[in-house]
Formats: C-alpha cells, structure tokens, sequence
C-alpha cells in the first residue's frame, strides 16, 4: 500500500500553554499542524469559525484561504486545487453540505484527498442555525450513488477537535479520499480551557507521488492489488494526468463495464476496507465485569462520561466508550468494548438512533437501547435513567 | 548567434476518431483548440484541459498528451479555478488552464464563470453554444433563440437567449470574445484567449446537426448573424487573482496576540459551578462571562463558555453559560444553575423562555435587575438596582464579580486583573459599582 510518511512536524510544545479555545478554532489549528495548504469556505453558523481562523492564519504561512460564492464552488476549488497538489479542506454544516455532494463524490471518483469539516446543526432544511443535533450521520456517509463508504472522524472537544483534524487529514492523503470531521454545534462554537501542551496529534503525511523510478508508465489510477492507492502525479506536474468523475480504466479512459473499469470502481471501496482496523478509534472508559455499555460519540460524549462516572459511584457496573471512528464503523473495537456485557445503551442528539441503526447488527443477543433527543442537549439524567 | 532547434509540440491524438455526430460543430472546436495549442506552442505538461459534461464534455479523450480533468455538469470553471489557484499561489504558476464547457453547463454552473470573472482567474473559457442540450436529446437550454424548436419546446422558444458575453463583461471578465465555429480565425482567437492573462471567455457559435438543424432553420449564415462582440474586449491593468493575492494577501503578517493564559492564582473551589448571563445584546454580558472564564482559568480552574442569541446577532436578547470547575468539565449543559444574572427585560423573556428560571433550585442565586416585573423562580432571588448603579453595559460583569467576592468561587485578584487590563481608566467605574453591589448581596 502507497503509505509515506515525508515530514514529521510534531511540535515540541511547552510545558503548560493554555488557551482558551473551540472546537471549531482547533479544527483549524489541527488543520495547519497537518500541512494545509488550501482551504476555501463559505459563511454557515455554526461552522464558520474554521473559516474565519483559516482566513487569519493559513495566509500568513503562505497557504491560500478564499471565499468561495457557494459550498459547490468552495467544495470544488478544493478538489481542483487537490488535484493540483495542495493539501484541502472546506467547512459547512447541513445546508451547505447538500450542496456539496456531488463534489464529493466526484474527489471520491477521481482519488483526489480533500477534508471536509461539517459542524452539524439542527435539521432538516434551515432548521436551527444556532441550535445542535447529532442527526446528519447518515445524511453524511450515505451520501454516494454506489454506496461508498467515506471516513467520519466525530470530535467531542476542542482538544479532539486538533487531534480528529491532524488524523482526517493523514487518512485523506493516504487513501487519496474525501474524509469528514463530523462535528456539532456544542463542540464547534463553545469556548474551552486548552492545553496546548497536551495535545495529541498524527505526523503530517502527503500522498505518496509517482516517479519514473517505479520503473512503469503513469496511470493516473494504477494499482496491484485491488486494495492499492494509486501514486499521485499533480496537473501540471511531469506526467499526464487524466482525471474523470466518470467510470474509467487505471489509465482515466472513459469505459463502460470492461472489467478493469469494474475493478476501478470496486478498488475505490477496497482501499477503504484494508484499513477499518488502524482507522479506528474507540476510547474506552475501562470498568471491569460491567453489564453495561454505553456509547457515544460527539458533544454527547462528555455527558456519557459525567452519566458513567455517576453510575458506576452508586454501584452499577457501566463501561463507557466515545466512538471517535464513526465510518468505516469500528466493528472489532466496538465488539471489544461490548465483551461480558448484556445491555448497550446509546446516547445520540438525533430522533431516530441513527448510529445504533447501523451498529446493532454487531450486537446479536444483547439487547440495545437508544436515549435521543431533538434540538435538547442529552442530560447525564437521561442516560442515567437508560442505565438500569 | 547560434540556432536552437524549438521543439513542436502535439496535443491531439494522432487519427483520433472523433466521438460526435456528422457535421456537429464540436468537430471544428477540437481542431481549433489544437491549432492554438500547436501555435502557442505550449509545453504540454504545463496545460491542463478541465471539460464539462454533455458532447462537448468527452472532448478530453481526444487530447493524448495535455493534463485533463473531465469533471461534473457546469462545475468545470470552479474545478478549473480550484488547479489555477493552486499552481498560481502555492506553485510557480507554470499552467495554463482551459475550461471546456457546452451552453447547458454554462447555466447550471453559472455562478462559477461569474465568479472566476469577477475574481479575474487566470482559466480560459472555450463555451460551446450549440443553443441546446446535445447528449440529453437535444432539450433546449437558456441559450436557445427565440422560436427554436426542440423536444422540449415543441411550440417554440418562448424565452429569450442568455448573453453569456454580456454578463461576464459586466462582472469584469478581462477578455470576451464570441465566433463562429466556423471561423477560420477561431484558432488565433484561442491562441490570443489562452495567452491572455486573467480570466478570457470564448462564446464558440455551433451547430448540432443532431438535434438543431433537422428542426430548425439555422445555418452557417445565421449562427455568423448573431455575433456581436468579434473585437477582444479587454479591460487592461487589471490584476489577474493568483497576482493580486500573492501581492496583498499571502505572508501578511498580522500581529499575532499571545493568548496564553498562565494559572498564576489559586481558587479554593471543588466541584462545578454552573452560571447563567441572561441581558440584552450589545451590554458586553457574552464579554462579561469571557472575562470570569478568563480568570476561572488564571485561577488553575477549568471553564466552558457558551452563548446565544437570536439570529440577528446584534439585537435581542444575549445568553452566555459558564460551568467553572476544580475538574475536567464533562457535561457542559446547565441543568441547575448556581447562579443567574439578569440584566434587563431581554435577559428576563429569554431566561423565561428557554427554561433557565424554572431549572433554579433554592441553592440557586439569582440576581435580578430591580426594574424588571415579578417573575416565579425557586432560586434566592436578590433584585437589586443594578442599572442604575452600573448602567446596562457593566450590569452584567459587575454583578458576577460582587456574587463572586461573597462565593469566592474564582480568584478576585484575578478578576480584577482580567478587568484592569480590559477596560483600563475606566476599570475604576466596575471597582465603584462592585463597592456599592457587595453589601447587598446578602447570603
Ligand atoms: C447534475 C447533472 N444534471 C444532469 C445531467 C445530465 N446531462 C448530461 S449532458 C447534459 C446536457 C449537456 O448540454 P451542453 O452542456 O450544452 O453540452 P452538449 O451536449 O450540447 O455539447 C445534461 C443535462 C448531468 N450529467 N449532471
Ligand atoms: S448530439 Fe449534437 S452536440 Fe452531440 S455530438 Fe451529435 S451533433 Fe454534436
Ligand atoms: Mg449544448
């Protein structure tokens, strides 16, 4: 697999540097720490604090942050400028990121690495600008005609905010794919305490660049095994790339169902499955012999922990875990965390238990239950009462 | 001087079969497009053709040896000004980027032309108009004339024609030119498009032998009858994008301010304490609850800020909540507040609204402007004359400061740091009004 790791930036930080910081201002500086290069953005509460910090700080270190007229555009100036070499991203919530899906999936077809930070508000249409939700889950994986899947990294502090970011960026550039930050408006526009010093992040990597000295001709989408990435060569750079949104062979050539044009597209799914396992990411509250397990992701995460930490002080047996990996859905680590347990709860600010939808497939024979809520933070009162 | 042997360049592919129908005028396109690339002569890893959707769309699988990029219906122009950006500011703007682009995706990605006009990128527009919809079955587009029969205007066109010229001109476009496909000059006309520096459109007339003619009287004659901008229309002086950012933009070096908060005092709190600013927009509450966050966190506690406010930022109510804490902050909602602060009128309807009054319990300190009508809540409710001591612009902060020298939760030194620093001379107006504040807060 094209995997290299070309620069390690890691920055020794001070002791203590805190800062006070959201969610969304972290976005951006994980942004910068993995090397962005570009980022174009258009205004939509609650997202537009990535924007504005991108439009202050990525100029300054010779980056290009622009405003874009609309999401389709400021989705597409990032997928050219990709292709072109740079290292993107664009910001949005639902509104905008409707308007983006056909961009989306076309940096999907063509294998250009782009980020995309969408901070969920409420739904659907307008909705509430100023208001959270949890409920663009599925709305923002199963987004592909094809059914694809596209990573989802969900934050659920400033601090995870930096490190989701560092690692959005090392999965796009890797896999050459769109990957999402999914966050909320609870983790994107409140002001916390940040210790710079403590912060974790992944190494700043880059796609791995096709040179003559692999010995072969340049496809712009060669691989070996189904599961390859194909090596990058930019537009304008000294091989000839041919990019297409449609189906195509390894050489770009529109075709239609040769068998190498129907293993392109299944190369595209392929890439993603090789890696479920190092893209997971499950922080697990350890709580030996408990019955329960309760699971979240995003805002209502630190309220699962407040929940669990209760609980398990009265003398229940809860392990919690903040699933950080939302897709590829993190299956070994998820049925890890639910081993000798009979009940699963899971918290999420949507109606309907869209996460649990897609998860409790995983968890034959145990019986799992969702606390929801529309436009209303999840309280620890309400999970706790779903702990019994 | 001694002679160097150029070399020549090709683009198209040798015996290349074309993919369009008879007689379709995107045939004379491509061979115009290559005779200006073959006269600009440009190297061609440094070209990239970025095509549209439709006929003209597929274009890109003629070209053997320029970068292409066959993108998504009428989002050519945004992909296009996405790779100029790029290689204009971040490389050493070697490209020259050509939009491929038919009437239909002129006008579903209308935007993007304006835009990359306005904002004078460095792509070259080549629009073929062949006024309808070619690969979709000949449907009309919104640059069909008037009268033009196709499937889906069996009477007629009723709606006049888009003057795609017109609009870029007036949204600034640097070179608009428009010709007949035809036109034995089309070749220069490219040559002179590519060359020219910013964004350059190119309105090539066509005919769809397919879907036009059989159904309409159109021909040669007429498509040359429709041209009305044959002279380049250039505005000069005017700074292509990539220029104008690496110039004004890029590496200005804005006073970065050191943010840093060190924990240089002490607070004796254990635990959370949650507290609600509820006032009106525009009297510094949001300020006020930045400020004590500030010092929470002078004071080696941990602190969450969030605030609210109606849509329209600057008028309404303004909510701020804090949770302060000797602990990590997990939950950071407010389920029942140590104390509120209610400022004005504003602040009461919201606190109303939203549920902050009926989630006091009696341990909750609320201090309430003294003006303000009665209202129901558990809490320990102190109505003091806070605007009239503090005026509404320090209602808030001075309030928050007096509760705090009795509940001593944050370090006052720190907060009277926090507030000397902020508001300088003028600090001396919060020292009075705390002064006058503290004794009435009797708990
Ligand atoms: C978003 C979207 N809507 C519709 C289509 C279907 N479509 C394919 S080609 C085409 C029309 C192309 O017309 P034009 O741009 O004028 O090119 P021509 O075929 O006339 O050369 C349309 C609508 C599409 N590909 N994408
Ligand atoms: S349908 Fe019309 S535009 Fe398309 S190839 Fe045929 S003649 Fe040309
Ligand atoms: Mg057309």
């Amino acid at each position: 697999m094209a995997i290299v790791m070309v620069e390690n930036n890691e920055k020794t930080m001070n002791p203590s540097s805190i800062k006070i910081r959201t969610g969304n201002q972290m976005i951006a500086e994980g942004a910068l720490h993995a090397g962005c290069q570009f980022f174009a953005g258009y205004p939509i509460t609650p997202a537009s604090g990535v924007y504005k910090a991108m439009i202050e700080q990525l100029p300054q270190r010779n980056g290009v942050a622009i405003s874009a007229p609309d999401e389709i555009s400021a989705l597409a100036y990032c997928v050219g400028a990709s292709g072109r070499g740079a290292k993107a991203m664009t910001a949005s919530s639902g509104p905008g990121w409707s308007l983006m899906i056909e961009t989306v999936q076309y940096a999907l077809m063509t294998e250009l690495p782009v980020v995309i930070a969408l901070v969920q508000r409420l739904g659907p249409s307008t909705g509430g600008a100023t208001q959270n939700g949890q409920a663009d889950i599925l709305f923002t994986e199963f987004c592909t005609s094809g059914g694809y899947t596209i990573p989802i990294f969900a934050p659920s502090t400033p601090q995870e905010c930096f490190e989701v970011t560092t690692i959005a960026f090392k999965w796009a550039e890797l896999l050459r794919t769109p990957v999402i930050i999914l966050s909320d408006k609870e983790v994107g526009m409140m002001s916390e305490d940040v210790d710079f010093a403590q912060l974790k992040s992944s190494p700043a990597w880059y796609r791995k660049e096709f040179s003559t000295q692999n010995g072969k001709e340049h496809l712009t989408y060669d691989f070996q095994e189904l599961a390859d990435v194909p090596l990058f060569s930019p537009v304008g750079g000294n091989y000839k790339v041919t990019m297409t949104g449609s189906a195509h062979d390894k050489r770009g050539t529109l075709q239609k169902n040769s068998s190498e044009t129907l293993d392109v597209l299944i190369h595209l799914q392929k890439k993603i499955e090789a890696h479920i396992e190092e893209m997971a990411i499950v922080r697990v509250d350890e709580q030996e012999n408990a019955d329960t397990l309760l699971l979240s992701f995003g805002i209502t995460a630190r309220t699962a922990k407040e929940a669990a930490r209760r609980a398990n002080a009265e003398g229940k047996k809860v392990r919690n875990a903040n699933i950080i990996t939302l897709f590829p859905i993190p299956e070994t680590l998820l049925k890890e965390a639910a081993r000798g347990v009979r009940r699963i709860v899971v918290a999420e600010e949507n109606m309907t238990g869209q996460y649990r939808s897609v998860i409790q497939s995983l968890f034959a024979g145990k019986e799992i239950v969702g606390v929801n809520s529309v436009g209303k933070m999840i309280t620890p009162g309400m999970i706790m009462e779903a702990l019994v | 001087m001694t002679e160097e042997t150029v070399q020549q360049y090709a683009y198209k592919k040798e015996n290349a079969s074309f993919p369009f129908c008879k007689g379709c005028g995107h045939h004379h396109y491509v061979n115009h497009l290559d005779d200006a690339l073959v006269k600009l002569n440009l190297d061609p890893k440094k070209v990239c053709i970025v095509s549209d959707i439709g006929c003209i769309g597929i274009l890109d699988s003629l070209f053997a040896t320029p970068h292409t990029f066959h993108t998504t219906h009428g989002r050519s122009t945004a992909f296009a000004t996405g790779i100029e950006l790029a290689d204009g500011i971040l490389n050493d703007s070697r490209m020259k980027t050509i939009v491929v682009i038919g009437d239909g995706g002129a006008t579903i990605g209308l935007l993007h032309l304006v835009n990359a006009a306005m904002m004078n990128v460095d792509v070259t527009v080549l629009l073929a108009n062949n006024f309808l919809y070619g690969m979709t079955g000949g449907q009309h587009s919104q640059f069909s004339p008037l009268d033009f029969v196709t499937p889906t205007t069996p009477a007629g066109n009723i709606v006049p024609p888009m003057d795609i010229c017109s609009i870029v001109k007036t949204c600034g476009a640097s070179f608009v030119r428009q010709a007949a496909a035809t036109d034995k000059n089309l070749g220069n006309i490219i040559a002179e498009a590519i060359a020219h520096p910013g964004f350059a459109l190119v309105e090539i007339l066509e005919l769809c032998t397919e879907w036009a003619t059989p159904f309409n009287k159109i021909d040669g004659k007429m498509i040359n009858g429709k041209i009305q901008y044959s002279e380049s229309d250039s505005t000069p002086g005017r700074s292509d994008f990539s220029s104008l950012y690496k110039e004004k933009v890029l590496g200005a070096q804005k006073k970065n301010v050191d943010d840093t908060i060190t924990p240089k005092f002490t607070s004796p709190l254990q635990g959370t304490r949650r507290i609600v600013l509820s006032g009106t927009a525009g009297e510094k509450v949001q300020l006020a609850s930045f400020l004590f966050m500030k010092s929470a966190i002078s004071s080696g506690l941990h602190a969450t800020q969030k605030n609210d406010n109606p849509v329209t930022q600057g008028s309404g109510f303004s909510v701020s909540e804090l949770c302060i804490s000797s602990e990590e902050i997990l939950y950071t909602g407010i389920d029942e507040p140590d104390a509120v602060i209610i400022s004005s009128p504003e602040g009461l309807k919201e606190a109303r609204a939203n549920g902050t009054l009926s989630k006091c319990s009696t341990n909750t300190v609320v201090i309430a402007e003294q003006t303000l009508p009665e209202f129901e809540c558990p809490g320990k409710v102190f109505r003091l004359p806070l605007r009239a001591i503090c005026t509404g612009n320090r209602a808030a902060l001075s309030a928050l400061a007096s509760l705090n020298v009795k509940k001593g939760w944050v370090s006052q030194e720190a907060l009277v740091e926090m507030i000397d620093t902020k508001f300088k001379e003028k600090s001396l107006l919060y020292h009075r009004d705390i002064e006058s504040l503290v004794p009435l807060i009797t708990i």
